[in-house]
């Protein structure tokens, strides 16, 4: 290969040097790329004990099953999270909290802790769930909106709040509680890492194109992206009826979905 | 190979297809690896391979994903399939969803069967997968087959699937006090797919992995009941309770005994690894099961 070729990541459009693996989202490149018939991209299967470097630190994705995010921080660099993800740290690790209206967020079921993680040290994330890790490097200037509970970590150079979802019907229905946390970077880049249930898969939707997803499987979306939830009339005939919703995602931007999802209003 | 020259019999779901490349085009099953066969006769159903593609007329489905997969499917004009309104994952809006009628609404509330069944139509894309990790099965019915699913199995079947769902005959009667009650171990119900004229397919989900055998005539197999996935309608079922040796039979050592499903060929039956807990209600067991004391 010319030295000075470069490989694009088709899963984070990274340019690397290194035909095997991104640099920076740690995908295969070269395996063939998973896009099925209707469009969905799979998300990268990252291979056990891949490396991936953030700033001046690393990050190593360990297991295939539930699998383990392990950083490797540098001094002066930090990653915040939700507290119940850490499965274990050095001692040496200090750890903060983020200042958050925390009554605010625990009234509604949001983690009201958002721990800060600084560096030089070993930490290392999970969630107690079979699924995939997705790495989600964040080019400057980008806005990511994603379903409360996914997030596993993000870098310190990463924004974060959180927004609230417009409208009733969203907000009982929509299957993504009433907030969804959002990750905002300015003008440096930085690394959200999120943790989908089963399998996740991506695409991107064309200005005014629309999916209608269940609502619990929606992961992640481009903050471009719209969200409204949408019922189908359900009846048990002389025993009344429900409504199913679903939630229409309209472009343009990424949306990603996962296929274990949080059913609601089944009871099933 | 059977069926002439090109020609490929699945051993999984026994379809004839010509020209198959890697996958079998009516089950999606690897064409291209060995047969896994157990030391006592279980075959492995292999995991269909990521993207994997089955034809079935017209439309077509994908396989996608391993963990927890997502069986995708591009309906052509005027095909349909109907499913349980909770195994939607995605569609396109421009794919119209109905519901479907269902005789015997109350007694299926009463069992616990999913009361909402949905009917989509072609064309256009529809996705649906399971909220657990196991293995997605594609099983093809040819015109004059059918095959018994125990409840909450189901995923989805094509239009040309009729389905109908029966008693599955299976119970204990349970002695408590002066109390008699029925429990059934695999459901009060089956669900019942056939394809009456025309071939279908059936989508079932497995929790974890899956395992096939065909039970000779007489032959008989003792499963854990929750581990049943289907069998031809041929094989008969009923409760077999063992008790260990050590075990008495005064009323607090109901805890001890083993319930089983006891399944009898001749015909194919499969079962997943991944069950659940088996609930023993307890009490004295007076009907409805054989008994063996070791």
């Amino acid at each position: 290969m010319d030295a000075h070729q470069r490989i694009v990541c088709k899963w984070c459009s990274g340019q690397n040097t290194d035909p095997t693996q991104c640099a920076f989202c740690g995908a295969p490149l070269d395996v063939q790329n998973m896009v099925s018939e209707s469009g969905w991209r799979e998300a990268p299967r990252l291979r056990d004990m891949t490396q991936i470097r953030f700033d001046r630190s690393t990050c190593q994705v360990e297991g295939e099953i539930v699998p383990v995010v392990e950083i490797d921080l540098a001094a002066n660099e930090w990653v915040f999270f939700e507290h119940h993800c850490m499965l274990w740290k050095t001692d040496s690790v200090p750890l903060s909290v983020m200042n958050l209206q925390g009554p605010k967020r625990s009234f509604f079921r949001m983690p009201h802790i958002v721990t800060i993680a600084g560096g030089p040290g070993r930490i290392a994330f999970s969630r107690d769930a079979t699924g995939e890790i997705v790495v989600l490097p964040l080019h400057p200037g980008m806005e990511m909106d994603v379903r409360e509970h996914a997030f596993l970590l993000a870098s310190g150079r990463v924004s974060y709040s959180y927004v609230r979802i417009k409208g009733l019907a969203n907000i009982l229905h929509g299957g993504n509680g009433m907030w969804l946390d959002r990750f905002v970077t300015s003008q440096a880049p930085g690394l959200l890492v999120l943790h989908g249930y089963g399998n996740v898969f991506e695409r991107t939707l064309a200005p005014g194109e629309s999916i209608q997803v269940e609502p619990g499987s929606m992961l992640y979306k481009d903050a471009s992206v719209t969200l409204a939830a949408e019922a189908i009339k359900l009846s048990s005939g002389m025993f009344g009826g429900t409504s199913m919703y679903l939630a229409r995602l309209t472009g343009p931007g990424r949306v990603g979905i996962q296929s274990m999802y949080h059913h609601h209003e089944s009871g099933e | 190979m059977a069926g002439g020259p090109g020609a490929y019999t699945c051993p999984y779901c026994r379809a004839t297809s010509i020209g198959v490349g890697r996958s079998c085009p009516a089950c999606g099953a690897p064409a291209d690896v060995a047969l896994k066969t157990t030391a006592s006769g279980w075959l492995e159903l292999p995991a269909a391979r990521d993207m994997a593609r089955i034809q079935c007329g017209r439309s077509s489905l994908q396989i996608e994903g391993t963990m927890v997969p997502v069986a995708d499917f591009t309906l052509a004009p005027g095909d349909g399939l109907y499913f349980p309104h909770h195994e939607l994952l995605w569609k396109e809006p421009g794919v119209t969803v109905t519901q479907r009628g269902l005789k015997g609404a109350w007694k299926r509330i009463m069992a616990g069967l999913p009361v909402h069944m949905l009917d989509a139509v072609g064309p256009g894309r529809i996705a649906f997968s399971r909220d657990a990790a196991g293995e997605t099965l594609a099983i093809p019915l040819q015109a004059g087959a059918a095959v018994d699913v125990r409840e909450h199995i189901f995923m989805v079947a094509t239009h040309s699937v009729a389905y109908e769902w029966l008693e599955s005959g299976v119970w204990l009667q349970i002695q408590n006090g002066d109390d008699t009650e029925i429990d059934y171990p695999i459901g009060m119900y089956m669900d019942r797919f056939h394809a009456p004229a025309a071939p279908g397919l059936l989508l079932v989900h497995a929790h974890g992995n899956s395992f096939v055998r065909e039970l000779g005539m007489g032959e008989t197999i003792l499963a854990k009941p929750s581990a049943l996935l289907y069998k031809e309608p041929s094989v008969s079922m009923r409760m077999h309770v063992e008790r260990p040796q050590s075990s008495g039979r005064s009323f607090w050592t109901w805890g001890e005994r083993y319930l089983w499903l006891a399944l009898r060929g001749p015909g194919r039956v499969a079962v997943q690894s991944a069950y659940g807990h088996t609930h023993d209600p307890g009490g004295r067991i007076v009907g409805g099961a054989t008994e063996q004391q070791w």
